[in-house]
């Protein structure tokens, strides 16, 4: 089924499952669904907590912080992720600071949920994968939805934690079919989960055993989607073997996973739609500099978006965001 | 027949549902009649026919399309959209193969494939853990004898009874140099070599046929044909220390192949399945285990404890007390100084003088002094 109807009937499930559960946003409530259906029907479903709000990003995470420290698990959707920018006060000052600030006495859960990323000719605003601006902020977690994560298991492994989480979901995704791993694979590729204690799982995908595997590629969200397309394409074509380490919580990093990889392949690539420099990739460096030392045998590569606004014209975004014909090139000169 | 397709109106919609049927499904319609309501983020789009014609019904109202997916055909007349439906119906009784790429064609890369060509190998006779590779396919073909048509592996030597009958394994250079220390061992005889690389089957080396895979040696045991087996490979301790176990398993006895010009001194305690080449000496007191190969002019000095499945290049030297561990291959003039211990699975880079303990599963790496090579000015040119 398309993620967005998975998402759709998982958000379904836990607001059935659980009343704490609170879904606000944007034209969430029915006939709009939200700007990309995620919410449709839901309205329907639960009319007294599935909360259309004044189109104030601030204002709404605001209220989903005063809802969790009541006891709610509120669900916000921001319509898309480029306005996370107007929560970011809410995130850093006092959502992720209140357990603390108040001497453990109050959690402050607030899941916020939005699409991100590009390749749709959006334009500058609504376009941008700017979760790397909330990638290490004390006591937020940030996950990204991606095909081989189920997200039912997802918000219900959310709701037993008491920690604030963004989601980032890929607005390409959402017409993407979920393909989990079943008996060890996912289609022709081998495919297993890997988690450290209390962490979401990270999906290990090769096509051939991972021993063989001369790269560890590493990526979230719909990079990790078309990554898996290439390294395919490289294994068919050019017998050109890649691990694929697809981790769904990309904040904190679970470095295990990872490194376990990185000790079979020695060698590493990190992708990501946001912007290069300052990234997901470059923590990631810095940690498996430090765990792989002397294991590596080559630099470690960092794919991201160019510095850059991200144009309108579909012609000119490709020349910004990272793009397959990208991938193939770099992950076939680490894997070398 | 023409497509009715949900038309693309704005850049935010991906999809659009179907909201309500203006017209029965197979029914005729005139160009310009409302066909359809699609509704998409943005807007209730209405759909008309643009010719007239049968409309056949893809999809039932409420469900959700892809912007550019057609909803409906519209054909001609209606012989056609019943030719339509018939041949439709035809395709859904053709059971549909389960995975990706149907049931006779095995996954493989495309070299995977050239290469299985070449060797004549049918790729759904070929087992892999993910895609099939190169690799496979070669071990496929390695495992089944026709496939590359080798030379007829020959029969093993008689050999005399009244020495001890020896299986080499292995058909590489290092066989050459235990076939050479044989010919001057009046106790020993080869009586065949093994190799697992069909390439080697039915030549000889020295005058010992090559007389096929591994698998022969228990044959060979059970046979009677042999009374002991030594390890011919130098350039891998893994394969070594295969081999050795193989025949642990098998119980059957390795033997030492020891150069007559090699200096044993007195108190010296070695193994079995050790191969050790001219010149080479163990001195007063030192201890070997099993299955090692030493190469010429190695100098092992008193005391030292030497493990199994070791092996050395030419020239190699240590010093009194020195431990080596088990797997270690040393490169060529490798010196160790006194009371130096070297862990299992090390390996040493030639030239290197170790002055240090090396750990377990290490290597140790030096700077050679290295040469360059030029040609000599004619002293007579260019005057």
């Amino acid at each position: 089924m398309m993620l967005v109807k998975e998402l759709n009937a998982a958000l379904e499930r836990i607001l059935t499952d659980d009343p704490r559960v609170v879904l606000m946003g944007e034209d969430i409530a029915d006939p709009y669904g939200g700007a990309f259906k995620v919410t449709r029907g839901l309205s329907s479903v639960a009319p007294e907590r599935v909360l259309t709000t004044p189109v104030s990003e601030g204002a709404i995470v605001g209220m989903a912080a005063g809802l969790a420290m009541s006891g709610y698990r509120p669900i916000v959707e921001i319509m898309f992720a480029d306005f996370l920018s107007l929560t970011f006060d809410q995130v850093m000052n006092h959502i992720t600071k209140y357990p603390a600030m108040y001497d453990g006495k109050v959690t402050c859960p607030v899941i916020i949920r939005s699409p991100s990323g590009g390749h749709r000719g959006y334009g500058p605003t609504h376009s941008q994968s700017p979760e790397k601006h909330f990638l290490g902020l004390p006591g937020l977690t940030v996950v990204a939805a991606s095909p081989y994560h189920d997200p039912l298991a997802t918000l219900r492994a959310l709701l037993l934690r008491d920690d604030p989480v963004l989601l980032v979901e890929h607005k390409l995704l959402y017409a993407e079919a979920l393909t989990l791993a079943v008996g060890g694979r996912i289609g022709a590729a081998l495919a297993r989960e890997e988690s450290s204690a209390g962490r979401l799982p990270s999906v290990l995908i090769s096509w051939v055993p991972p021993e063989v595997c001369t790269v560890t590629v590493v990526a979230y969200g719909y990079s990790a989607l078309i990554a898996a397309r290439v390294l395919e394409q490289l294994a068919i074509e050019e017998e050109v073997f890649g691990e694929l380490v697809v981790p769904a919580e990309i904040a904190p990093l679970d470095a295990a996973p990872i490194s376990a990889s990185l000790r079979r392949t020695r060698s590493l690539i990190t992708i990501e739609e946001g912007t290069e420099g300052w990234s997901w990739g470059s923590e990631i460096a810095q940690r498996m500099s430090v765990e792989a030392f002397g294991q590596l045998r080559r630099p470690v590569d960092i794919l991201a978006s160019a510095s850059s606004i991200i144009p309108s014209s579909r012609e000119r975004e490709r020349e910004v965001l990272v793009t397959q014909s990208d991938m193939r090139q770099r992950i076939r000169a680490a894997a070398a | 027949m023409t497509p009715v397709s949900v038309p693309w109106t704005d850049v935010n919609s991906e999809s659009a549902v179907v909201s309500a049927w203006h017209v029965p499904d197979r029914s005729m319609v005139r160009g310009g009649d409302a066909l359809v309501d699609v509704e998409t983020s943005k807007a209730l789009l209405e759909v008309e026919a643009e010719v007239d014609g049968f409309v056949l019904q893809l999809v039932p109202a409420g469900s959700e399309v892809s912007v550019g997916e057609p909803v409906a055909l519209l054909f001609d007349d209606e012989a056609s959209m019943v030719a339509h439906l018939e041949s439709r119906a035809k395709e859904a009784d053709v059971p549909r193969e389960s995975g990706e790429g149907g049931a006779d064609e095995a996954r493989a890369t495309a070299k995977a494939r050239a290469r299985a060509q070449e060797l004549g190998i049918d790729l759904a006779s070929v087992t892999a853990a993910g895609l099939i590779t190169v690799r496979d396919v070669e071990a496929a073909a390695g495992s089944s004898p026709s496939a590359i048509a080798p030379s007829e592996p020959g029969s093993p030597l008689p050999g005399d009874a009244a020495t001890q009958r020896l299986l080499l394994i292995g058909a590489g250079l290092g066989a050459t140099q235990v076939a050479d220390i044989l010919a001057e061992t009046p106790g020993q005889s080869a009586i065949g070599i093994i190799d697992d690389d069909p390439a080697f089957w039915g030549r000889d080396v020295r005058g010992v046929p090559v007389i096929g895979g591994s698998d022969q040696i228990a044959t060979l045991w059970e046979r009677s044909a042999m009374d002991a087996v030594v390890v011919t490979i130098s350039t891998s301790v893994s394969a070594r220390s295969r081999f050795r176990e193989l025949c642990r398993a098998a119980g059957i006895p390795l033997a030492n192949v020891i150069d007559r010009r090699a200096k044993i001194a007195s108190g010296v305690r070695i193994g079995l399945g050790n191969v050790v080449c001219a010149f080479v000496q163990l001195a007063t007191e030192c201890q070997v285990g099993d299955n090692n190969f030493f190469s010429a002019y190695n100098s092992f000095e008193h005391h030292n404890v030497l493990g199994s499945d070791i092996s050395t290049g030419p020239g190699c030297m240590t010093s009194g007390e020195v431990h080596i561990g088990d797997r270690v291959r040393l490169g060529m003039a490798v010196m160790v100084e006194p009371k130096i211990s070297i862990g299992a699975d090390s390996v040493v880079a030639s030239g290197s003088v170790i002055v240090h303990s090396v750990p377990p599963a290490h290597a140790v790496k030096t700077k050679v002094v290295t040469t360059a090579v030029v040609p000599i000015r004619d002293p007579g040119a260019g005057s």
